[in-house]
């Protein structure tokens, strides 16, 4: 076994707080992903088709040919 | 201040750390430095995919990709031996001029009927092109938007279940089929295919984009080119934002190059009136599970939001959020020679470079 050794910083009490706080109100806006996929998976409700996303944003957009 | 966090990790792990370090590149640097290009490379936003758009992916994956694969294989045969979507882009005409051509798509959302729109476009005199979503096609046919009227008429189909054939499988769909040219995605079901073609419509293919990003071993890579192994050209590729009306707005501008794309029944949104059961199954009326309407949960499902264009409210599913919060983006993001006219007259589309106005104003003012 090999023994590894990290040196960590504390994040101080003032920055968690904020953080904390700004995930709320993020939570109270937007559904969880969690909350979501429940839903979707217990509904049995389906869509047609999925969107199509790429690290290329003009790809997102379609192809010409391919 | 700091502290110091040991842990142990096997002979085996640190061997493989070690290659892995090597191999990219990071062999004479830091152990601090690689973490973070790793971390850097796990967590950065790769994409403009929400978290409901994760969630969307995984479920399509899990429950209809096997059918897309099996539908394509189907299709193959055909797919090789009809007409590419590319035939139908008239930019090969030199004398074509995108910016004076207009398109209306016409889909099936709720505003159709409250306004009375097909029979508004009908008796008008409209001369431009004609893109009708599946689910429309019969209600259009039968209000009197038909190709003997409107002689550059479209139908589109991307959804791959087979349950999609009932659009085709009707008296009046046989009776004008002959003049309408179908836009089919490669996946959809071909049972839907072998209806539309029995009905007389002509079929031309294109590609429906989800995984195009994963490089050669994609779906979409692969089955390109196998499409391309026995035709000269491959086909185009569209984003069709998870739905038929959005792939039919793409349509539009993209392969039939029209600059000026109105909307009608494009709502991406249920009424206020509607019943809970239509919403909460998507239109199924099935419902499979139970939500308490005064939860938070049910508010973030399914929001109730106001549209200051139209001055009306309307509800959002899952799945609306996921289609129009898409159709919005890329309504957004399209090239400045699209102008994108929303005369749905409800729903949920506006914003950003979206125009909206009432259907008559548009049919007064667009008419080319």
């Amino acid at each position: 076994m090999i023994k590894a050794n990290f040196k960590i910083s504390k994040t101080s009490r003032f920055d968690t707080e904020e953080k904390d706080k700004t995930n709320e109100n993020e939570n109270e806006k937007e559904l969880t992903q969690t909350e979501f996929e429940e839903f979707i998976i217990k509904s049995g409700a389906s869509g047609s088709f999925m969107v199509f996303r790429s690290d290329k944003p003009e790809e997102e957009l379609g192809l010409e040919e391919i | 201040m700091s502290d110091k966090l040991e842990f142990y990790i096997t002979d085996e792990t640190l061997q493989k750390m070690l290659s892995i370090k090597k191999e990219m590149g990071y062999e004479e640097k830091e152990w601090d430095e690689w973490f973070n290009h790793i971390l850097k490379i796990i967590f950065s936003p790769k994409t403009n995919q929400s978290e409901i758009e994760k969630v969307m992916e995984k479920m399509y994956y899990d429950r209809l990709y096997e059918n897309w694969v099996s539908n394509f294989a189907l299709n193959l045969h055909h797919v090789w031996n009809e007409s590419s979507a590319k035939d139908l882009d008239p930019s090969n005409n030199t004398e074509y001029e995108k910016e004076n051509n207009s398109a209306i798509v016409i889909g099936s959302g709720p505003s159709v009927k409250k306004h009375r729109h097909l029979e508004l476009l009908a008796n008008s005199d409209y001369k431009g092109t004609i893109i009708c979503c599946d689910s429309a096609l019969r209600n259009a046919l039968n209000a009197g938007v038909t190709p003997d009227k409107f002689p550059t008429f479209y139908v589109t189909t991307i959804d791959t279940d087979q349950i999609i054939r009932k659009y085709y499988d009707d008296p009046i769909v046989d009776a004008y089929g002959k003049k309408i040219k179908g836009i089919f995605s490669t996946v959809v079901n071909p049972l839907v295919t072998e209806h539309a073609r029995k009905a007389g419509i002509k079929i031309y293919w294109l590609h429906s984009l989800f995984d195009y990003n994963e490089g050669k071993k994609s779906f979409n890579q692969i089955s390109a080119l196998m499409v391309r192994a026995r035709k000269q050209r491959g086909l185009p590729a569209i984003q069709t934002g998870g739905n038929v009306g959005t792939s039919s707005w793409f349509i539009a501008w993209q392969i039939l190059k029209c600059g000026l794309v109105g909307l009608i029944g494009i709502n991406h949104s249920w009424d206020e009136e509607t019943p809970l059961v239509d919403i909460i199954s998507h239109g199924s009326g099935l419902n499979h599970t139970e939500i308490d309407r005064n939860s938070s949960a049910f508010e973030k499902l399914f929001p109730k939001i106001y549209n200051p264009e139209f001055n009306c409210h309307c509800i959002l599913d899952p799945y609306f959020q996921y289609y129009s919060n898409a159709l919005k983006d890329f309504i957004a993001r399209s090239p400045t020679w699209v102008t994108t006219i929303n005369a749905t007259e409800g729903g949920c589309i506006f914003g950003k470079r979206i125009t909206c106005t009432k259907f008559a104003e548009f049919l007064q003012k667009y008419n080319k």
